[in-house]
């Protein structure tokens, strides 16, 4: 690195303001990157939660859908049943049996769908605890930046480092507890107090 | 005559699911988007149950749980928390403030009705 020797005081002076313009013109930078940055996370985790909302809506308004259909089939197959019986032919009267069997199984499973499509809530309630993280460690990274002296000569990298683990700590510390623990779609526990 | 619940829930899709499985069993559902909106309802219909989340904006399930304990026909109506949170130290909190029960996200539709109707009667 060059360093450059002023000649005299006007120049020393000259220097040094350049010097405090470049200095405050690379911090302002350097937290607007920051802030870009951080900004960009937060944009992500929204397109992931309106892509998530957006796929829960449409597969809530499928699942309804198949619902009236089954349960139209349902109704339909006994009826069918009840204008056969009792002098329908045996094949008939097995086929709406199977028929009977078919409603039951879409019945099942659309009971089932019911726990899985819940996940929404789940991802969406994680999604903005980890948007809260994000800002938090932002706005704790800059507090730091701006307190500490990271842009003299003494600077080191260790004292960066304790820099960014402070920083970290106390956005864990002022993070809110985490919302969501499951790690599956498995149902819930019960408790009757 | 159906009996009523509100279903309180700041998420459509689990109020829709909620809706779903408690009108298929024949209960009537009223719907409320946070506690706020709930205890708006709460005050105008009389309802037979409650079901609540617990992290909600404007006011959370514990606090709606809080004042509607303080209500003279919500003294003894079941309220159950239905929730993602399964902490001990929640549970505790729910307990405490008058929680009927604590059922964990994701329900399931069977075992939902199975609680609400050994609580409803």
């Amino acid at each position: 690195m060059v360093e450059m020797q002023p000649d005299d005081g006007k120049a020393d002076n000259q220097y040094s303001d350049q010097l405090v313009t470049v200095g405050l013109s690379n911090e302002a930078l350097c937290n607007t990157e920051a802030d870009e940055y951080f900004m960009s996370i937060k944009v992500e985790l929204n397109q992931i939660d309106r892509l998530v909302s957006d796929a829960v809506n449409n597969l809530v308004i499928n699942f309804r859908y198949i619902s009236k259909l089954t349960k139209s089939h349902h109704d339909m197959v006994l009826a069918i049943e009840k204008m056969a019986a009792p002098e329908g032919s045996k094949p008939i009267i097995e086929l709406l049996e199977k028929q009977m069997i078919i409603a039951d199984k879409i019945e099942q499973e659309l009971e089932m769908a019911i726990t899985s499509l819940q996940f929404g809530d789940l991802v969406t309630q994680l999604l903005a605890h980890t948007a809260r993280q994000v800002e938090t460690l932002n706005i704790e990274l800059q507090r730091i930046d701006r307190q500490s002296n990271w842009k003299s000569e003494k600077t080191t990298l260790q004292a960066t480092h304790e820099g960014i683990s402070k920083a970290v700590n106390i956005a864990n510390t002022k993070s809110k507890r985490k919302p969501v623990v499951q790690q599956g779609m498995q149902m819930g526990d019960i408790e009757l107090f | 005559m159906a009996k009523t619940i509100l279903a309180v829930d700041d998420s459509a899709s689990i109020r829709q699911m909620v809706a779903f499985t408690l009108k298929g069993a024949g209960y009537e559902v009223i719907e409320a988007v946070d506690g706020q909106d709930a205890l708006d309802k709460a005050n105008a219909y009389k309802v037979n149950l409650v079901l609540t989340d617990i992290n909600m904006p404007r006011m959370d399930g514990l606090k709606l749980l809080e004042l509607l304990r303080k209500l003279s026909h919500y003294k003894a109506i079941p309220i159950l928390m239905l929730t993602t949170e399964s902490g001990d130290e929640m549970k505790a909190k729910g307990r405490a403030a008058g929680a009927t029960g604590w059922l964990v996200k994701p329900f399931d539709p069977k075992r939902l009705l199975e609680v609400i109707g050994k609580v409803i009667g």
